[in-house]
């Protein structure tokens, strides 16, 4: 059948390009791989030390395959942002993830919400590093681009959408809404016209309000280019150990790992940055699973990145260095697997749909994880034995040791995250039900974090201030020195930090100190050490950037300041919140401010509420204006409403407030006064308590009128009503009649009033259960006054943060491009 | 190797120690009797409201009483001292931390709200 108006051809021309893709990511693989592994042919050394030429044509025929495959995955996209475009909304994923008034700058975002989207996004990036590294690879060029096509094979197979005896391979963005499992077969799908038929598929379901938001088009990107960028070592990593080079692989992957570093973290943060500006939970860090699932590779890989020197200058540590770069990938990949799974569902705010795909996740993880096992396993012997131990002072002891220090940070971080696959795998309910009862995350997560990544961070950026320091081999005593000037600086600048700042836990004012250090060493080594030359500085400035994010985000968050606090005393055990009232026009102080709500307004899907700023004068009375500030609350019927925070950015601190409650009734609702809307089932006869002091009677069911279509026995026409007695616990009672009326196939509800009692009644409709019915219930509210309730924060310092957000991206952007200008860089093949 | 052996022993150990602490901060899921028989200790409880109680927000100390049920099927009043979330009513399954009273009430310190998914409303498509 032809159905109207869909795009058919498009829906098979994305099912084409998607098994392109995956021929192409076969081909990539086979060719690639039979000519790296095929005997003598392998494009290292052999056993011998002999260098084989590879077959041209096979490398051709890989490159082929590989040009295929790009063009498969790029044919993808292609296809699936014209449907967004367009509006399309027989398809699935269009009609899910967009509407038609949706603003065309989250076009993109709205491309990469979905998990099919998400797997798109991160398999174009590979596509584009794939290519780099067809040009730059040479003699591993085999080897890695093996591994690239096997990876893409099987990211490929999750958006295939295909059924193989009954298991779903994969979930197609180009699925049309009627071909979905749960409608074939209904009614409407057999209409040709349905798509203007049903109202429905005039309009996507929209984008999630809190993803339209300038930071989500860029950060899923990012973070996936950092992702992706992950690969690129391993696949280096895997074509060294298989060809028995675990150590001289290194080289190349190097700048590879900068890269990633740089581009993962700034992901990473951007994330944090629309937490921020989007989020209200008032910060840029919640160690959220979502976030922490990010978190975990980025340390890894810097871990591997250090230990990678050392390997490169020592040809030592080459099992250390291997492990973590495998363990980086797999945690991508694992990443992947815990934000796409929805096995994290009671435990983030992020919420994520199961599209069914777990087992095929978990395969791809335990492929990944069991085969870079059994290689280490395989090929240890291939790593030369080191003679020696490491001098004291040397510089790759200090960096070893830095490398665990990360290690042990991911472990718990991923070990916590972890807790609702642990209960699926040995809770009560799981696989190998070990444990007794369910392990549930942390309740105060942020004590749980800190208690060990706090520690954690005050090592880190110590080995940060004083490793850049050491020398390979050993360290004579007059190099050490060179450090103690940054010391004695930092240990001044601190102190009167801490004394500015009021730090008055211990735990992190130890850590005020080392991450000054950190950055004042990291500084006095690059001007004085490299000369303050941007070439050799790329170590410098990404440790003085991280060394600023720690600093930002202790002092921004440490010294957080509630500036709103509630002053009603509730209890000495239950402390008054930190939300504000605002009544309407009313002057409230909120130290050092005072503040005034002078009412809302809607502009948009926005509503916003201005809130003035005043300072305080000496005598505490308000002082001149300040500044305004507008938290909104962004109206979504669909998806509900979003508290956006509003952000007053000052050098050295932010005012942030956003709008924590609202009366978000419509004018009419406001002014009718009912309030405490609550449902109830009831029978004849039965009874409810209602509001605490009512107590709510049915007496009976009365039936005025009921008229039947003679020919079908179809009910026609109904007229019916409740009768209900409220009763009050001092003994006053009121009987009204609650109507409810049926013509044809419409209901329409009857309302009615207990005037006294100042309580209404709805009813709403007929109950599952025979003979009982869906009343509502309303109080009077008593006259109020309009208010709202918010939250105000200060943060002081997060702009050292941002900084230094943008010097680690430079200083690793300055390393990468050290490597690849460097002497042994050769021209591209 | 001596050295190597130790940073291994420390790596180890310290990891174990992170991990206990770890294992030790982990709240457990309750049920409402769980919970009232472990007060005063923080638990998670996996529940629903209960629409056919009334849902109560004071702005003045911004405190939100509510009624929730388990999933034994149990029902307990629960006080949250936080502005009322938006779209509270329309949440489909609440995960409460906090703590019971030790009685009649349990004291919420965070709540996390499932909401219908955007999917739901796809089963209306399926009768137009």
């Amino acid at each position: 059948m032809d159905y109207i108006g869909e795009h058919t051809f498009w829906a098979l021309a994305g099912r084409f390009f998607t098994y392109l893709a995956f021929t192409g990511a076969l081909g990539t693989a086979l060719f690639y791989g039979v000519n790296w592994l095929r005997p003598g042919a392998c494009s290292g050394p052999d056993e011998l030390g002999r260098t084989k030429t590879p077959d041209p044509a096979y490398l051709n025929a890989g490159r082929g395959a590989f040009a295929l495959h790009s063009l498969g995955v790029l044919g993808i996209l292609g296809v699936l942002l014209t449907a967004i475009l367009s509006h399309w909304f027989e398809f699935d994923y269009v009609w899910r993830h967009s509407s038609r008034d949706l603003p065309i700058q989250y076009v993109f975002s709205a491309l990469w919400e979905g998990q099919e989207g998400s797997f798109l996004i991160w398999m174009v990036w590979h596509v584009l590093l794939g290519w780099i590294l067809v040009r730059s690879a040479r003699s591993w060029e085999h080897g890695t681009m093996a591994v690239v096509g096997l990876v893409q094979l099987l990211l490929t197979s999750m958006l295939l959408g295909v059924y193989v005896f009954g298991t779903k391979i994969g979930s197609s963005p180009f699925t049309l809404i009627r071909e979905l499992p749960e409608n074939l077969g209904l009614p409407w799908t057999t209409i040709k016209d349905y798509l203007i038929r049903i109202p429905a598929f005039r309009d996507g379901q929209g984008l999630n309000p809190l993803l339209q938001n300038y930071w989500m088009v860029i950060h899923p990107p990012t973070l996936f280019l950092g992702f992706a960028a992950t690969l690129i070592p391993f696949a280096y990593a895997v074509a060294g150990w298989v060809e028995r080079r675990p150590l001289e692989w290194v080289t190349p992957a190097l700048p590879w790992v900068f890269f990633g570093v740089g581009v993962l973290g700034t992901g990473i943060l951007m994330g944090g940055a629309w937490a921020y500006e989007a989020l209200s939970f008032g910060g840029f860090w919640a160690w959220d699973p979502v976030e922490n699932a990010s978190l975990v590779p980025w340390i890894t890989l810097v871990a591997a990145g250090h230990v990678m020197f050392i390997v490169k200058k020592k040809k030592t540590s080459g099992g250390l260095t291997a492990i973590l770069t495998f363990l980086t990938f797999i945690l991508v990949l694992y990443s992947t697997f815990l934000t796409r799974s929805g096995v994290l569902g009671d435990s983030s705010v992020h919420s994520f749909v199961d599209l069914g795909l777990n087992g095929q996740l978990m395969l791809l993880l335990g492929f990944f994880a069991a085969g870079s096992l059994l290689l280490l396993l395989l090929r240890w012997n291939a790593l030369p034995k080191n003679a020696a131990d490491e001098a004291f002072s040397s510089r790759e002891f200090w960096l070893v040791i830095g490398s665990l220090v990360l290690l042990l940070s991911a472990v718990q971080i991923s070990f916590s995250t972890s807790i609702p696959v642990l209960n699926k795998l040995i809770g009560p309910e799981g696989l190998l039900p070990i444990l007794g009862e369910a392990m549930a995350p942390p309740a105060d997560v942020f004590r749980h974090y800190h208690s060990i990544q706090i520690p954690v961070a005050i090592v880190v950026s110590l080995f940060m201030a004083a490793v850049p320091f050491l020398r390979w081999d050993a360290t004579p005593n007059e190099m050490l020195r060179r450090v103690l000037p940054s010391l004695a600086v930092s240990l001044v600048l601190s102190a009167l930090a801490a004394w500015g700042l009021k730090f008055d836990q211990p735990m992190y004012t130890v850590l005020l100190f080392t991450g000054m250090f950190a950055a004042v060493a990291n500084l006095d080594y690059w001007l004085r050490y490299l000369r303050g030359t941007w070439r050799a500085g790329g170590l410098a400035l990404t440790h003085l950037g991280f060394a600023l994010i720690l600093l930002g985000a202790l002092i921004s968050n440490g010294k957080k300041q509630a500036i709103s606090q509630n002053p009603v005393f509730l209890h000495k055990d239950f402390p008054a919140n930190e939300h504000i009232l605002l009544p309407l026009r009313d002057t409230v102080s909120m130290h050092p401010y005072w503040v005034e709500w002078t009412g809302e307004r809607r502009e948009g899907h926005f509503q916003l509420y201005d809130v003035h700023f005043y300072g305080t004068n000496p005598d505490q009375t308000p002082g001149e204006k300040l500044f305004t500030l507008s938290p909104y609350i962004q109206l979504n019927p669909r998806m509900g409403n979003v508290r956006e925070p509003s952000t007053k950015h000052f050098w050295d601190r932010d005012v942030y407030t956003y709008v924590s409650f609202a009366d978000m009734r419509s004018t009419e609702e406001k002014e009718s006064g009912w309030t405490e809307e609550m449902e109830a089932t009831m029978g004849r006869g039965e009874e409810v308590f209602v509001f605490d002091s009512y107590l709510m009677r049915c007496d009976s069911i009365l039936v005025n009128d009921a008229q039947m279509v003679q020919e079908t026995g179809d009910l026609a026409a109904l007229d019916m009503a409740a009768r209900l007695t409220l009763k009050h616990m001092d003994g006053r009672s009121e009987t009204v009649d609650v109507p409810y009326q049926v013509r044809g196939n419409q209901a329409s509800p009857g309302e009615a009033e207990f005037p006294t009692l100042g309580v209404k009644a709805r009813f709403e409709g007929v109950s599952d259960d025979p003979g009982r019915f869906k009343m509502k219930f309303w109080r009077k509210a008593p006259d109020e006054q309009e208010f709202i309730l918010l939250q105000a924060f200060i943060f002081p310092y997060i702009n050292v943060l941002w900084l230094g957000v943008v010097l680690l991206a430079i200083g690793t952007g300055m390393a990468v491009a050290k490597r690849l200008a460097g002497p042994k860089a050769a021209p591209k093949a | 190797m001596k050295r190597g052996h130790l940073i291994a022993l420390v790596v180890i150990a310290l990891l174990v120690g992170a991990l206990m602490v770890t294992i030790q901060d982990a709240s457990t899921y309750a049920t409402f009797e769980l919970a009232q028989r472990k007060a005063p200790e923080q638990v998670t409880v996996v529940g629903q409201l209960d629409l056919e109680q009334p849902i109560t927000f004071n702005a003045q100390t911004s405190m939100l009483r509510f009624t929730a049920v388990d999933k034994d099927g149990a029902r307990c009043v629960v006080y949250f001292n936080q502005p009322k979330p938006t779209d509270f009513e329309r949440a489909e399954e609440v995960t409460l931390t906090g703590m019971s009273s030790g009685d009649t009430a349990f004291f919420a310190q965070d709540i996390l709200m499932k909401c219908p998914s955007k999917y739901a409303d796809e089963a209306k498509l399926s009768a137009p």
